[in-house]
C-alpha cells in the first residue's frame, strides 16, 4: 500500500507539475466525464451512453467516458453546475440539447448561454412530434387545429418542460394556426409527457420521435405530424408540419452532441474535435443506436458552432415577447 | 430545570426566525405560481413553529437532552476535523489523500489508548490503510468513481 | 403458465453467475451507506455493453432487487438507511440491534423481503395485463393525494413528541422546495450557489442519518468504558422463519401496500416501506411497541419495499412507462439492447423478458440465502471499536454523497444538513419525519402545479381534484389518517403525561 501510495503520489506530483505547461500533450491519461442534464433511462442519457462506449478504444481516445446524470427543472441544474462547478480541463464533457439550453438561456434566470460553451460535435437529431392516444378522435394535424380554434385554451398539450424543444413546437403551432393551445409541462421529462397521453390525462402531446416511435410500435398512440422540414425515415407516413398545412420549420428538432465549457485548452478542444466524430461514426455505436430507435446525425465542431448561432438568432425572435 | 428550559428556547426561537424568513420569502418572491405549493408549507411551518416555541417558553418541551457542555467539548475535535476535511481538505488534497487523514486522525483523537504507545500508532495506521484499500477498490477500481484529485490524489 | 418453459435460460452458466454476482454484489453495494439502487445500476449499465440483453437485464435486475434488500443491514446496524426504502427499518431495526437482536432483525428482513419480492413478482407474471390497465388510472390529481396520504404520516413516525414531528416534517418540505421549480423552471430560495441544484435526496439521506450517528459517537469522548461496540450474537435461523410465519399480518399489509405503490408510476417505492410501516402500526394490537425495537416494524417495511419491485416493472415492460428512478434506468438498459417495451414484448422478445422476470424469482431466493450469510459477515464489521466506526462512516459518507452527482456541493450540503440535525435531534426533533418530508415535497407540489395548469384548461380545479371514485377514495383515506392520528395521539398524550410526570418525580 505504502509504495503504491509513494508512486501514486510521486506521479500526481509529476502531473501536477507538468499542469501548467503542456496540458494536452498527453490528454487525455484517465477517464472522461460526460455531465448529462436529463435522468438516467431517459432519450438523452442512453443515447450518450451508447455513442461514448467505444472512447476507450486506442484509435479514439484511449480512455474511457463515463456518465454523470444530473437532473431537474428541465436540464438547467446540470448545464447550471456545468457552467459553474465543472472544471474547464477537459476531463468534464457535458452533453447539450439544443434548443433547450438555448432557449432556457434567451428566458433568462440560468448561469449560462450559448457562449459560456465550446461545442465538441453532434451525435443525433430528434425532432419533435404531435402525438395523441390510440382511441383519439383526432386523426390528423387538421382534426387537433380545428378543434383548438373551437376551444381556445382547452386543448391540453403535455411537453417535457418549459423552453424544451417541445415547448418550442407548441408555440411554434400556436403561431401558426394563429390558435391558443394548453401547454402542460410535466414533471419527469418526456416519458412523463408520453404517459399523459397514453393514459388520456391529456389530449395531445409534443414529444420525442424516437419515443413515440416505440411507443406507436407497441400501439398506444398515433403520431400526427413531425416538426422538421423532411418526413423522417422512421416515420415515412407521418406528414411534416408544412405538409399538414403549419407553418412550422425545424426550430425544436432536438439536436444532441458534445461540449466542453469555455476555457478549456485549445489542444484539448482540437483533439476531442477530430476524434469525437469518429467515436459517433463507430460501426458498434451506429448499430446500437439503430436498434435503439434513435436517429442519428453526426456533424463536426465547425458545423455545430453554426447550428448553434443559427438556433440563437431563431430562437431570440421566436421568444421574443414572451 | 431552568438550563434545559433555556437550552429548548434557543433552537424554538431559531426555528420559529426560520419559518418568518421562509414564510415572508413565499408570500413576497416572484412569480406567484412557482411560491403557491411553499406558501401552503410555510403556512403549516409558521404555525408549528409557534406552537413549538410556545411549548418552549412554557417549559413543556421535555423530550430531548440537549447538548451539554460534555457532549460539546467531546464532539468539537471532531466537528474540526469533519469541516475541514469536508469544506477544504477533500478537494485541494485530493479525495484519497484528504480521506486517509481525516480517518487517522479521527481514530487517532478518539482511541481511548494512551497516546505513547508505539504499537497502537501503528495498529492505527494499518487499519487506516486497510480500510482506505477497501474504499480505493470499491469505489475507484470496481465503480470507477472518478474524484476530485487536488494537489495529491 | 409459459414462464415455466423458460427457466432453462436462468441457469446457463453464464446467466447463473451474473445472477449470483449482480446478488453478492448488489447485497454489498445496498449494504455501503450512500449507495442507492439506482445508482448502483446506473453504474453497472456500462458492464452491460459487453453481455448478450438476456445476460445483461439479469445483471440489472438481480443486482436492483439485492441492493434494495442490502439497504437493511446497514439500516439496522448502523442507523443508517443505504437508500430511501429503509428508512423505515431503520426504525425498529436499529433497535432490535441495540438490545443485542441483531441477528434477528437481519434474518427478518431478509426473510421478509424474499416472501415480499417473491410475491410481487409473482403479480408481475400473472397480472400484468390486469394491472397495467390499472397503473395508467394515476393521473396527477391522484398522485397529489397519494403525497398528501404520505405527508398524514409524518406526525406520527419515529417522534416522541408530535409537534416535533410535524415541524420535521415541514421543515422537510420546505428543504425540498429549495432549488429550481421543476416544472415552471424558476429560482426558489437559492441561497448560496451550492443551493442552485437543490438538495438531493441521496446525499441528504447521508447527511441526516449518518453524521448524526458519528457525532453521538464522537459525543462519547475518549472514554474506555463507552467505547463498547455493538454486539450481534447469533439467533436460531429457524426460530426467525417461525416468527416471521407467525406475523403474517405485518407480512400481508407490507407486500400489499409494497405491491400498490410500487405499479402507481410517479410515487416510486421510496414511501412503500414508510406507509406500510405505517399502516401496520395502525392495525397492530401491539402499536405503542412500534419505534422500540419491534420486529413487525422491521417485517412490514422490508417486505412492502421488496414487494414493489416487481410490479414497478409493469408499467415499464408493457406500456414503456418507469414507475421508479431505477425502472428508467433499467429501461435503458433494455433500449440499448434494442428491445422496445410494449404490450406485445411478450410475444416479441419472450425468451428476454421471460428469463429475466424469471431471474428476479430466483434471485430473490439467492437473495436471501446470500443476504443471511452477508449479513453475519456485516455484524462482524458492525463490531468494530468506536473511533474506526466514526471514521469509516464519515469517509463513506464524502464518497457516497460525491459520487451521486459528482458535486462538491452536494457534499457540503449533507455535512450542514448532518451537524444540524444533530442539534436538532438533541432537542427532540427526529430525521425520519424531515426526510419524508422531502421525499413527498416534490411529489405534491409539482404534481399540484401539473394538476392545476391541466385544470385551468379544463373544468377548474374544483372539478380536477375532487372529483372522480379514484379522487374521493383518496380523499377519504387522507382523511381518515389525520383523523386517526390526531384521536391516537389524544390516547396516547393523556398516556404521555403520566409517564413524564414519573420521570419528573
Amino acid at each position: 500500500m505504502k509504495t503504491i501510495l509513494k508512486s501514486a503520489l510521486l506521479s500526481v506530483a509529476a502531473l501536477t507539475l507538468t499542469a501548467g505547461t503542456a496540458p494536452a500533450a498527453d490528454y487525455p491519461d484517465r477517464p472522461i466525464g460526460v455531465a448529462v442534464s436529463y435522468g438516467a433511462g431517459g432519450a438523452t442519457d442512453f443515447q450518450a451512453r451508447i455513442v461514448t462506449m467505444v472512447a476507450g478504444n486506442e484509435d479514439i481516445l484511449g480512455q474511457p467516458m463515463y456518465i454523470v446524470n444530473k437532473p431537474g427543472a428541465g436540464g438547467r441544474k446540470g448545464w447550471n453546475w456545468f457552467a459553474t462547478e465543472a472544471e474547464a480541463d477537459g476531463y468534464m464533457l457535458s452533453a447539450y440539447n439544443i434548443p433547450h439550453f438555448i432557449a432556457q438561456s434567451i428566458k433568462g434566470g440560468v448561469k449560462y448561454s450559448a457562449d459560456s460553451f465550446e461545442p465538441i460535435a453532434n451525435w443525433g437529431s430528434d425532432p419533435a412530434v404531435v402525438v395523441v392516444g390510440k382511441d383519439s378522435k383526432f386523426n390528423s394535424m387538421a382534426d387537433l387545429i380545428a378543434f383548438a380554434k373551437e376551444n381556445p385554451g382547452k386543448t391540453t398539450t403535455s411537453g417535457a418542460g418549459l423552453f424544451v424543444g417541445h415547448h418550442i413546437a407548441a408555440l411554434q403551432i400556436e403561431k401558426a394556426c394563429a390558435c391558443k393551445i394548453a401547454y402542460i409541462p410535466t414533471k419527469g421529462g418526456g416519458a412523463a409527457a408520453m404517459k399523459a397521453v397514453i393514459a388520456g390525462e391529456v389530449m395531445a402531446g409534443v414529444n420525442n420521435l424516437s419515443d413515440a416511435f416505440r411507443a406507436r410500435e407497441a400501439g398506444n398512440v398515433k403520431i400526427l405530424g413531425v416538426a422538421d422540414l423532411e418526413r423522417n425515415e422512421f416515420l415515412p407516413d407521418v406528414p411534416t408540419m408544412k405538409e399538414a398545412g403549419l407553418d412550422v420549420d425545424n426550430s425544436s428538432v432536438n439536436f444532441r452532441g458534445l461540449m466542453v465549457k469555455k476555457g478549456t485548452p485549445q489542444e484539448v478542444i482540437d483533439k476531442l474535435a477530430a476524434q469525437v466524430p469518429l467515436m459517433f461514426e463507430n460501426a458498434r455505436v451506429v448499430k446500437r443506436m439503430k436498434a435503439g430507435g434513435s436517429p442519428m446525425k453526426v456533424m463536426t465542431r465547425d458545423e455545430v458552432k453554426a447550428m448553434w448561432a443559427q438556433r440563437q438568432a431563431t430562437l431570440a425572435e421566436l421568444l421574443k415577447g414572451l | 430545570m431552568t438550563q434545559s428550559r433555556l437550552q429548548h428556547l434557543i433552537p424554538g426561537a431559531l426555528i420559529l426566525l426560520l419559518a418568518a424568513v421562509v414564510t415572508w420569502l413565499s408570500f413576497t418572491q416572484q412569480p406567484a405560481e412557482s411560491f403557491l405549493f411553499p406558501r401552503v408549507i410555510s403556512i403549516a411551518f409558521i404555525g408549528l413553529a409557534i406552537w413549538n416555541f410556545a411549548r418552549a417558553a412554557l417549559g413543556l418541551a421535555r423530550v430531548g437532552g440537549g447538548i451539554s457542555p460534555q457532549i460539546a467539548m467531546n464532539i468539537l475535535p471532531g466537528l474540526v476535523i469533519m469541516f475541514v476535511y469536508v469544506f477544504w481538505a477533500a478537494k485541494a488534497l485530493g479525495f484519497y489523500t484528504a480521506s486517509i487523514i481525516a480517518f487517522f486522525a479521527v481514530y487517532s483523537l478518539y482511541d481511548p489508548v494512551p497516546f505513547s504507545s508505539v504499537k497502537d500508532w501503528i495498529k492505527r495506521a494499518m487499519v487506516t490503510a486497510a480500510f482506505m484499500a477497501v474504499i480505493y477498490g470499491l469505489f475507484f477500481m470496481l465503480l470507477q468513481v472518478q474524484t476530485p484529485r487536488g494537489m495529491f490524489f | 403458465m409459459e414462464f415455466l418453459s423458460y427457466f432453462g435460460g436462468v441457469f446457463e452458466p453464464v446467466s447463473l453467475m451474473l445472477l449470483i454476482g449482480g446478488t453478492i454484489g448488489g447485497l454489498i453495494l445496498g449494504a455501503t451507506p450512500g449507495l442507492s439502487p439506482t445508482m448502483a445500476v446506473a453504474l453497472l449499465i456500462p458492464f452491460t455493453f459487453h453481455l448478450q440483453p438476456t445476460q445483461g437485464l439479469i445483471l440489472l435486475g438481480a443486482a436492483y432487487t439485492s441492493t434494495v434488500a442490502g439497504g437493511a443491514v446497514s439500516a439496522i446496524l448502523l442507523k443508517i438507511p443505504g437508500a430511501p426504502a429503509n428508512i423505515a427499518t431503520a426504525l425498529d431495526g436499529n433497535e432490535m440491534a441495540k438490545r443485542g437482536e441483531g441477528a434477528r432483525a437481519l434474518q427478518l428482513s431478509f426473510l421478509s423481503s424474499g416472501v415480499g419480492g417473491v410475491i410481487g413478482v409473482l403479480l408481475l407474471i400473472f397480472l400484468t395485463p390486469v394491472l397495467a390497465k390499472w397503473a395508467l388510472q394515476f393521473g396527477p390529481s391522484h398522485l397529489f393525494w397519494i403525497a398528501i396520504l404520505g405527508v398524514t404520516v409524518i406526525g406520527s413516525l419515529d417522534s416522541k413528541s408530535f409537534v416535533k414531528g410535524l415541524l420535521s416534517g415541514c421543515i422537510g418540505l420546505w428543504l425540498s422546495q429549495i432549488g429550481y421549480d421543476e416544472i415552471q423552471g424558476t429560482e426558489r430560495f437559492i441561497f448560496t450557489d451550492a443551493l442552485t441544484g437543490g438538495i438531493h435526496i441521496i446525499p441528504a439521506l447521508i447527511g441526516l442519518f449518518a453524521i448524526p450517528q458519528v457525532l453521538d459517537m464522537l459525543a462519547k469522548g475518549r472514554n474506555p468504558q463507552t467505547i463498547a461496540s455493538l454486539d450481534v450474537p447469533k439467533y436460531s435461523f429457524l426460530d426467525s422463519v417461525r416468527e416471521m410465519i407467525g406475523s403474517i399480518r405485518a407480512l400481508s399489509i407490507g407486500t400489499t401496500i409494497g405491491s400498490i405503490i410500487g405499479l402507481i408510476p410517479g410515487v416510486g417505492g421510496q414511501i412503500a416501506g414508510l406507509v406500510a410501516y405505517d399502516q401496520a402500526r395502525k392495525f397492530s394490537p401491539d402499536r405503542n411497541k412500534f419505534g422500540t425495537g419491534h420486529s413487525e416494524g422491521v417485517i412490514a417495511a422490508e417486505s412492502a419495499n421488496n414487494a414493489m419491485v416487481g410490479p414497478s416493472l409493469v408499467p415499464l415492460l408493457t406500456l414503456s412507462i418507469p414507475g421508479s428512478p431505477t425502472a428508467a434506468v433499467l429501461l435503458g438498459g433494455l433500449l440499448i439492447h434494442g428491445i422496445f417495451p410494449g404490450s406485445d414484448i411478450f410475444q416479441k422478445h419472450p425468451e428476454v423478458v421471460w428469463t429475466f422476470i424469471n431471474s428476479m424469482l430466483i434471485g430473490q431466493i439467492l437473495m436471501v440465502i446470500f443476504g443471511i450469510y452477508t449479513a453475519a459477515w456485516a455484524a462482524k464489521i458492525a463490531k468494530a471499536p468506536m473511533p474506526v466506526m466514526a471514521a469509516g462512516v464519515l469517509v463513506l459518507a464524502l464518497f457516497g454523497s460525491y459520487s451521486v452527482q459528482q458535486s462538491m456541493g452536494d457534499v457540503h450540503i449533507m455535512l450542514a444538513l448532518g451537524v444540524g440535525m444533530f442539534v436538532l435531534q438533541k432537542f427532540g426533533f427526529s430525521a425520519a419525519p424531515l426526510v419524508l418530508g422531502l421525499i413527498l415535497g416534490p411529489i405534491a407540489g409539482d404534481y399540484f402545479t401539473n394538476g392545476s395548469m391541466i385544470a385551468a384548461a379544463q373544468d377548474g380545479p374544483w372539478v380536477y381534484f375532487f372529483t372522480g371514485p379514484l379522487n374521493i377514495i383518496l380523499i377519504a383515506l387522507v382523511i381518515a389518517s389525520i383523523v386517526y392520528s390526531f384521536w391516537s395521539n389524544m390516547l396516547q398524550g393523556s398516556g404521555k403525561t403520566e409517564a413524564t410526570g414519573e420521570a419528573a418525580q
